[in-house]
């Protein structure tokens, strides 16, 4: 019995050590394979096929692209605001020191505007003027007519 | 005295492998089937695989300068290709919706490329299913189990210097490798 148990145990052992040269000789065979293979496409390359965005390469053009996005909203508004701020203050300072040249432009603007003014508050132009005391005296005879009746 | 022979032979490996590196085009003839072969293990597509390989040499040509030597220039080359492998295969499963790889290789494409100098139509039949069957049963594999397994089993690489290449413990690459052996061995219809 004793004998028989030994037995089994050899063969079992046998059995085990022709499936590990089975198996070193199939690994052997793969890597001769595999070997082959590379050695083909090292002879024949193809060409290279372009991958795509790797995640680090999403991240590094992603990563930019949303930090721009964030400087952009959060400085275009405070540009906005200091450009109209600058514009007020521009605006301010040409209505407190106008340039010599708009100021004697408005200096000129003057004197015509006083020019037309002084022409226009003649009352009757200088032709019509014998009709004017014409009027005039029919007005004071007329005035004098109406207190006599009262 | 034993000390100072080993710091000397570890700074004349280091010199050596950065000498190794100012000679790039060798380097590229060298090493460039090399990491293919561990890419098209890894990864089962040709065009990612060669693509990344590309990439690779690329990124160690610009890095060139930083190579110091600590490591073989292998085991930096490696190191290099895993991290743009793991790179990829992050940005590939984010396009979940894409089913299909570039270039899948399939079992046919593996088994075909047998060495010739079978002796009997039968026993290459017999080499073409074992391999089948080691390529089916290693694409079932997690990533990690199958890096470290093509790191082991096809590049050959001791099991510190893939702990270097992945940067990972020893234990660590020494739990995948046995995850990954008896795994292969039970879908090859071993005992696990």
């Amino acid at each position: 019995m004793k004998f028989r148990g030994k037995e089994v145990g050899e063969i079992e052992a046998m059995e085990s050590r022709e499936e590990v040269r089975e198996l070193a000789e199939a690994l052997s065979l793969y890597r001769s394979a595999m070997t082959h293979l590379a050695e083909r496409s090292s002879a024949h390359p193809r060409p290279a096929v372009q991958r795509s965005a790797s995640p680090f390469r999403l991240r590094l053009l992603v990563g930019p692209a949303v930090g721009a996005a964030l400087a952009a909203g959060i400085l275009l508004p405070v540009y906005g605001h200091l450009h109209s701020h600058h514009a007020a203050v521009l605006q301010a300072e040409n209505t407190t020191t106008p340039d010599p040249a708009s100021a004697r432009a408005s200096v000129d603007d003057t004197v015509l505007m006083n020019q037309i003014d002084s022409q226009l508050s003649e009352t009757v132009p200088d032709a019509l003027e014998p009709l004017a005391d014409l009027s005039a005296q029919t007005a004071a005879t007329q005035s004098s007519v109406s207190e006599k009746k009262q | 005295m034993e000390e100072i022979a080993g710091n000397d032979l570890v700074i004349e490996k280091r010199e050596q492998a950065v000498l190794e590196l100012a000679d790039f085009d060798e380097v590229v003839r060298v090493y460039r089937p090399r990491i293919l072969r561990f890419l098209l293990a890894s990864m089962a597509d040709s065009d990612a695989a060669e693509t990344i390989t590309q990439e690779c040499f690329l990124k160690a040509w610009v890095a060139r300068h930083q190579f110091r030597g600590d490591s073989s220039l292998s085991t930096w080359l490696t190191r290099i290709a895993v991290n743009l492998m793991r790179d990829h295969l992050r940005s590939r499963s984010l396009r979940f919706w894409q089913k299909t790889r570039g270039a899948a290789l399939d079992v046919v494409d593996i088994s075909d490329w047998l060495p010739d100098g079978r002796s009997t139509p039968e026993s290459l039949a017999v080499a073409q299913r074992q391999v089948a069957e080691v390529w089916k049963a290693v694409q079932k594999l997690s990533a990690h189990q199958r890096t470290v397994f093509a790191l082991r089993f096809v590049e050959e690489m001791e099991l510190d210097e893939i702990a270097a290449a992945l940067d990972m413990n020893l234990s660590t690459v020494k739990s995948h490798l046995y995850r990954a052996l008896a795994l292969i061995r039970e879908r090859m219809g071993g005992k696990r």
